[in-house]
């Protein structure tokens, strides 16, 4: 991880979004990523353990240890700014630690423009959800 | 005379706002609450800087002009709902009225058994205190349905389940939809049938001037930031003759007669039913409020936001992809249009639409019996008032056909 807080694999998805022309293409590039979700989990094991309270729209994050004892996190949400947040997210920590995971700022998300996303009152989840993969990665890096 | 829309908007500072974006912003979420003219705002802070003391029980100039100008917001405020001073009870907003009802009046006099009636339109505000009394007091709720067809309450319906009621809690406006429903056919035929009506007017009072007397309803739940007054006010209008059947709701200073260590005793009417410092700042801003929409006929205030709310329900349906729930043409809807898109998820859209500047919001709007009955988990809401104009309601469909075509 470097001292930005957030692994460098997101480094390069920054620069594609500070590539883009407005807001608007920021967004588009964000649903293509919801789509390419790298460990996306699927609606039929959605349920009241792994929802995330306090989303106005459907969100769920199971985080676990891989076989090589590195972090997966596997998330789905209803809406697609959401989706993309996590599958960027997720390409961010799987494969670390889950020691590294709790160090994990979400602060990527403005550098990539999208401020908007972190301010706790929008009701969008994301940041719900982003606190919820640091608690669940704090929790097995205990066990 | 039609509405002035300019010179309305030129009352409200907030209307000139840009948004951190540079977009302008165009405010279409005042279903929610509306926003506030100069006059309250002024209203508000000169209490504050130049009279602030809490009201009643005090001798000097300040506590006198605080109590006076508490007092005559109240006069203010009831003769704009077209009853007496002493039929209005300050609340937090109409949350805390309908809940002072079912506190303050159903706990006094109803008994297992008794049936209230609700409709499947209400706010959860109107469900949940009735709910909460049913498992209390074992008195059965029944739910009014509505016509799928045609988004209205299905009155046949509504006839069976008075059988035998005690109460009907009915929304004058639904927060939804936008369908204002037949209330004062509703309360005759509760009246009828021996009945006592609870109307919600959080939404209906921002659009037609609601007379509390004529009505003849025995309780009507308001909230004041729902038309230009400030939050965190309300009231419950209430007849004389319910007034007097009621008990406290909270307890404590202002509305007892007497405290002694062995106990107290209680004032009579509103007094009894409005415990600890009153909101003084709060019931000043929202008689400068009513000062101000007084001098509007509502009739073209209705007109004027049918007219917008019209167009735009008409050219949305023609944008591929986006579905309306109920029928924003119908003339007794007032002003609200909730929609969906077929792929682009509500919450999506809402931010796509803030990106444009424009004010919606999306979620069950508390009113999840009736997403459960549209089939839906949420939709998306525009609602507009008395300062938004045609030009803002086209550039919202451009907008809005923008986004769809981009994004799907």
């Amino acid at each position: 991880m470097e001292e930005a807080g957030w692994p460098s694999s997101i480094d390069e998805i920054i620069e594609e979004f500070r590539d883009c022309f407005d807001s608007m293409e920021r967004y588009e590039l964000l649903f293509e990523y919801a789509k390419r979700h790298p460990s996306p989990l699927p609606e039929e094991e959605w349920n009241e353990e792994n929802q995330i309270l306090g989303c106005q729209s459907r969100a769920h994050v199971k985080c676990s240890l891989d076989k090589n004892a590195n972090f997966l996190l596997r998330a789905g949400a209803d809406a697609q700014i959401v989706q993309g947040l996590m599958a960027i997210t997720a390409i961010g920590v799987n494969g670390l630690s889950p020691i590294e995971v709790t160090k994990v700022s979400p602060e990527y998300v403005k550098e990539m423009g999208l401020e908007s996303s972190l301010t706790p009152s929008r009701a969008n989840g994301f940041l719900n959800m982003f606190k919820r993969v640091l608690l669940e990665a704090k929790i097995l890096s205990e066990t | 005379m039609v509405l002035d829309v300019g010179a309305v908007r030129a009352d409200f500072p907030i209307l000139n706002r840009i948004l951190p974006n540079g977009k302008k912003l165009v405010y279409f979420d005042n279903a929610a609450t509306s926003q506030k003219p100069k006059c309250v705002i002024d209203s508000m802070t000169e209490y504050y800087e130049q009279y602030n003391s809490n009201a009643h029980r005090a001798n000097h100039t300040l506590a006198d002009e605080a109590t006076t100008a508490l007092e005559s917001a109240r006069e203010n405020i009831s003769h704009f709902f077209g009853t007496s001073p002493e039929n209005l009870i300050y609340t937090s907003g109409a949350t805390e009225a309908i809940n002072l009802v079912s506190y303050g009046w159903a706990r006094y006099n109803l008994k297992e058994g008794d049936v209230i009636v609700l409709t499947e339109m209400e706010h959860h505000a109107d469900i949940v205190p009735w709910q909460e009394l049913s498992k209390e007091k074992g008195v059965e709720v029944r739910y009014v349905p509505i016509d799928n067809e045609n988004f209205t309450l299905d009155m046949e319906a509504f006839e069976v389940a008075l059988e035998g009621a005690r109460l009907v809690c009915v929304t004058h406006t639904s927060n939804v939809l936008g369908i204002r429903n037949p209330v004062e056919q509703i309360i005759e035929m509760s009246k009828r049938s021996g009945a006592y009506v609870l109307l919600d007017c959080a939404q209906g009072a921002t659009h037609e001037k609601i007379n509390f007397d004529e009505l003849n309803a025995d309780f009507i739940a308001i909230s004041a930031h729902k038309m230009a007054g400030p939050t965190g006010i309300g009231c419950l209008l209430a007849t004389t003759e319910r007034i007097a059947e009621m008990g406290p709701f909270m307890t404590g200073g202002h509305i007892i007669k007497k405290v002694t260590t062995e106990g107290s005793t209680f004032q009579n009417g509103h007094a009894m039913l409005e415990t600890g410092t009153p909101r003084i700042a709060e019931a000043i801003g929202w008689g400068a409020a009513v000062e101000w929409l007084s001098k509007f006929e509502m009739k073209e205030v209705h007109d004027h936001i049918h007219k917008i709310t019209s167009w735009v329900g008409k050219e949305m349906k023609k944008i591929p992809g986006i579905r309306i729930y109920g029928d924003p043409t119908n003339r007794n809807s007032s002003g609200t249009v909730s929609f969906l898109h077929e792929s682009i998820q509500s919450q999506d859209l809402a931010m796509l639409l803030d990106e444009g500047g424009f004010a919606v919001r999306t979620g069950h709007h508390c009113a999840q019996p009736l997403m459960d009955a549209l089939g839906v988990p949420s939709t998306n809401r525009a609602s507009f008032w008395i300062y938004n104009t045609q030009e803002e309601v086209e550039e919202f469909v451009v907008y809005l056909r923008y986004i769809c075509e981009r994004f799907t």
